[in-house]
């Protein structure tokens, strides 16, 4: 069966009549932006990202400043870099404020980010995490930044605690890949029943488009910060608490050549991803008696999974 | 590009559900309430269902409900849950 919904206009529709009961939300939209570590070669796609972002924040009402996280380091290798400097001062510092930290990975640069734009919002808020590493300047990379706006205002508007932004791969992209035949086998190793659920709203677990309500981002800031494939975590979280998910196709879209998985990090992320399982498991159940043999056998188990995507990766992506 | 405008005009949406078999198709969403019966989508030549709705702009809930069961829209843009919990499909409006 197949179904859709889609937008036309010029032809016979019934008009659906407003209940008084539906107010528009109060709450403000933070962006964060997370700046590439590898400072790309051509500007283009970052100049299409921070032109959205001026827009929205001119426009509406509804979005404060946003905050951009660079990565010291980013900025100590383009040191003396003209037009790195020129970008910085003349599109980044004037569409946003620059927030320079030290960060031992993305995961800490999203922490930090989502950490300051917390600590100044207010319970209705809405943070809306937008990674810099995209092809945003390409004429689809354009239309996605057309869609990414709906993630904070769908959280908002349907009092969602979390939405995920969905991208579009072909079966043989790394991305996909990994989450096939990794994250997703990992998950329902360690978290067969919370997989499961999550599995229904989104085939791309370590997404790094998502918006985050303001008392589920507290919970998230004040749980451990796992150092690495946080969008799994918060998926988790959510699903542990009950909180409200929902996921938003946001097109296609690549990351940028400076950012795309080889082999080895293919094989890198797949191990992350068990490790922060592990993690996440013992903190859950290392209370429960007996914990250790039920670890362990989950272990053994997680092992033949992680060497099984690592089969797969190699003949894919090797 | 959006940014709350509540005041934007309304815009039609087409709702097309291909349930060849079912003996009838409604449409459920925020938008109705979630009325069972509000919306009666009407049957193609090629006999999928349509119902062209004009909805204000912003994000809305919706499923259909085929031969009185509540059913996704796979090609919808989103998913999210309603009230009750159920999964349920989501329309942008802008």
């Amino acid at each position: 069966m197949k179904t859709a919904a889609t937008r036309k206009q010029g032809i016979q529709a019934q008009r659906f009549k407003p209940t008084p009961s539906q107010t528009p939300p109060t709450g403000k939209i933070h962006p964060v932006i997370v700046y590439p570590y590898k400072q790309p070669t051509q500007y283009d796609d970052l100049a299409a990202l921070y032109e959205m972002i001026g827009n929205l924040v001119s426009t509406g009402e509804r979005y404060t400043r946003p905050i951009t996280v660079i990565d010291r380091k980013t900025h100590a290798a383009m040191a003396g870099n003209k037009a790195f400097l020129d970008f910085r001062r003349n599109t980044v510092a004037r569409s946003s404020d620059i927030l320079d930290a030290w960060c031992v990975d993305t995961c800490q640069m999203w922490n930090t980010g989502l950490g300051l734009a917390f600590e100044q919002g207010s319970n209705e808020d809405v943070y809306w995490l937008i990674p810099g590493d995209f092809d945003y300047g390409t004429a689809v990379g354009r239309e996605v930044l057309g869609r990414l706006h709906d993630l904070p205002e769908i959280v908002l508007e349907l009092n969602q605690d979390f939405c995920i932004g969905e991208i579009a791969t072909d079966h043989c992209n790394s991305k996909q890949l990994i989450d096939t035949y990794g994250t997703f086998a990992l998950l329902y190793n360690w978290f067969p029943v919370e997989a499961q659920e999550i599995r229904q709203f989104t085939e791309r677990p370590r997404s790094e488009f998502f918006a985050v309500r303001h008392e589920f981002l507290r919970e998230v800031l004040a749980q451990r910060w796992y150092p690495y494939e946080q969008t799994v975590v918060m998926l988790l979280q959510a699903i542990f608490a009950k909180r409200k998910i929902s996921r938003f196709f946001v097109g296609n879209i690549s990351d940028l050549p400076e950012g795309k998985e080889s082999l080895a990090s293919a094989i890198q992320q797949v191990e992350r991803t068990e490790r922060v399982l592990k993690a996440v498991w013992r903190e859950r159940n290392a209370s429960n008696k007996n914990w250790l043999e039920q670890y362990q056998t989950l272990e053994g188990r997680s092992e033949q999974v992680r060497r099984a995507a690592i089969v797969v990766l190699q003949n894919l992506l090797g | 590009m959006s940014s709350f405008a509540y005041h934007k005009p309304f815009r039609a949406v087409n709702f097309i559900c291909h349930a060849v078999q079912a003996k009838n198709v409604y449409l459920v969403g925020d938008f109705n309430g979630w009325n069972a019966t509000a919306h009666p989508m009407k049957q193609m030549p090629d006999h999928s269902w349509l119902l062209s709705l004009e909805l204000k702009h912003g994000h809305h809930r919706y499923a259909f409900l085929v031969d009185g069961i509540l059913t996704l829209d796979p090609r919808a843009q989103g998913i999210t849950r309603d009230d009750k919990g159920n999964r349920v499909s989501l329309v942008p409006v802008s």
